[in-house]
């Protein structure tokens, strides 16, 4: 049965273009066309928990609460969060046949190798590049790899550090690190290893925001993959110059299949790995 | 040895006390330092001061390294507003190519601030000027950009800036804009090249 507020809830045009517009102001996140009932279905949904009677009444208490909690509600809402373990895995093969040994050639053994894997989503990404280090990169034992992994939806945040999996999820997994890394639910599901989950530093991040940002420094790999694609050219930017100052010199970014770094600035240079196209951060001097 | 779990303190870098001073004054005076890390952050801690946008806009000139550059450019389109447009405008006129795709890429993403300037752009008497402008109407979605499109291809006189435009209405043209390229076509009936791009211009229209 739908309720009143569902019922009365209309998204006119003119709302929809106020609502994007403030939207990508405070995420970065641009909705177009073709994403309309997406958002509007979203829209209303928010409308209807927060009890606000129409589009104009829950927007005026989102503009104008203190707390920042509602606005957090609908990025939690309107932010996409499919993902699976091992996704794109080619990446991953490139991390431990190439990426990780150039890295660690410029450190002593015992020094601190940084991932940051943004965004988390569940935590399928971060706990996959967990798995391919302890299973396949073979000076994981010399050093200190220190995992962060942020997203700008703190729901997924929650369930990344709960850890509990569907089947469609681990799919990909091969049985032998299932075995490993999981136990199988009363309800079905898969419970990751609480060491993986323990390794993995989760926080609340959104890449467009300086106040976020700044905080990352000496990171020696990004993986950030199908999240530009959200984002316009100026976010995008801004996105990508974040991600600069965060890495160390010769640090590398892993961008999805279909992003190209290169159409978004030329900070960074190409890399071609047997395994993966992936950009690197200048050496100091070599800008 | 192995995954380690960072801290706070390890993990990430605590933002209080800050190195340098955030006032207004401070980060232009941060654009001059020696240290091109501390420009980059300065240059984007100009965002929340916009009304040091003209000051941002004139230090590009001074600016030697690229990555810090991209960083002001990315400053200014989020600041926007006319007084980006009018610091951004005379870097049309520059000789570093750098500077001058910077400064198109930018003005591009802040249609509703350019579109005031374009027609006097299109009036220029520097014809690489009014190329330029050109280029830029290849990024720009205005809700003018046809008419703009269709008085080069109908009234200016040099043959590269009509090139030009035959090259953005081939990408962004639409039915209406098909007169101005037969017009452009006519007017430089000796020219092959401008048959070339009118006619592939027209397919392109035609097409879709």
């Amino acid at each position: 049965m739908k309720s009143a507020a569902l019922e009365q809830a209309v998204i006119t045009d003119a709302d929809f273009q106020k609502f994007r517009e403030f939207f990508y102001r405070k995420t970065g996140i641009q909705f177009d066309d073709t994403k309309r009932y997406f958002v509007d279905k979203r829209l209303i949904e928010r409308i209807e928990a927060t009890g606000s009677d129409n589009f104009r009444q829950y927007f005026i208490g989102l503009r104008f609460e203190a707390n920042g909690q509602e606005m957090q509600a609908l990025v939690n809402a309107m932010t996409v969060n499919e993902t699976y373990f091992f996704r794109e895995q080619y990446q991953f093969e490139c991390l431990v046949n190439s990426l990780l040994d150039e890295v660690a050639d410029k450190k002593r053994p015992g020094q601190r190798i940084r991932i940051w894997s943004i965004p988390s989503s569940t935590g399928e990404e971060p706990y996959s590049i967990a798995i391919y280090l302890l299973e396949r990169w073979a000076r994981i034992n010399e050093f200190d790899v220190e995992i962060l992994s942020s997203d700008i939806d703190t729901q997924v945040l929650s369930m990344a550090q709960r850890g509990i999996y569907t089947q469609r999820s681990i799919a990909n997994l091969p049985k032998a690190y299932l075995n490993k890394y999981f136990t199988q639910t009363k309800e079905g599901d898969w419970a990751i290893s609480r060491d993986l989950v323990d390794a993995v530093e989760f926080s609340r991040v959104n890449l467009c925001d300086l106040n976020d940002t700044r905080r990352f420094r000496d990171v020696d790999i990004i993986f950030c993959r199908n999240l530009l694609i959200y984002f316009d050219d100026l976010s995008r930017r801004m996105a990508a110059e974040a991600m600069f100052d965060a890495l160390r010199p010769g640090g590398f970014v892993c961008l999805g299949h279909s992003e190209s770094m290169s159409r978004i600035s030329s900070l960074f240079a190409v890399r071609r790995f047997p395994d993966a196209m992936v950009y690197q951060k200048p050496l100091e001097g070599k800008a | 040895m192995g995954l380690k779990k960072t801290t706070e303190a390890v993990g990430l870098r605590r933002i209080e006390p800050r190195d340098y001073a955030r006032d207004g004054e401070g980060l232009l005076d941060q654009l001059a330092d020696p240290d091109v890390s501390t420009r980059r952050w300065a240059a984007r801690d100009i965002a929340d001061h916009p009304q040091l946008a003209r000051a941002l806009c004139d230090r590009l000139a001074q600016e030697g390294d690229v990555s810090v550059r991209e960083v002001m450019f990315t400053t200014l389109g989020q600041i926007g507003g006319t007084a980006v447009v009018q610091g951004l405008l005379p870097l049309l006129r520059s000789e570093d190519a750098n500077l001058r795709n910077g400064a198109i890429e930018t003005l591009a993403g802040m249609p509703n601030d350019v579109g005031p300037s374009i027609d006097l752009l299109l009036q220029d008497n520097d014809v690489d000027v009014r190329i330029f402008t050109v280029n830029l109407l290849g990024d720009l979605r205005h809700p003018r950009l046809p008419e703009w499109l269709a008085l080069v291809l109908k009234g200016d006189a040099h043959v590269n800036v009509v090139a030009a435009a035959l090259e953005v209405t081939a990408e962004v043209g639409g039915g209406p804009l098909l007169p101005a390229v037969k017009a452009a076509r006519t007017r430089f009936a000796d020219d092959p090249f401008i048959g070339f791009a009118a006619d592939l211009a027209q397919q392109r229209i035609e097409a879709a």
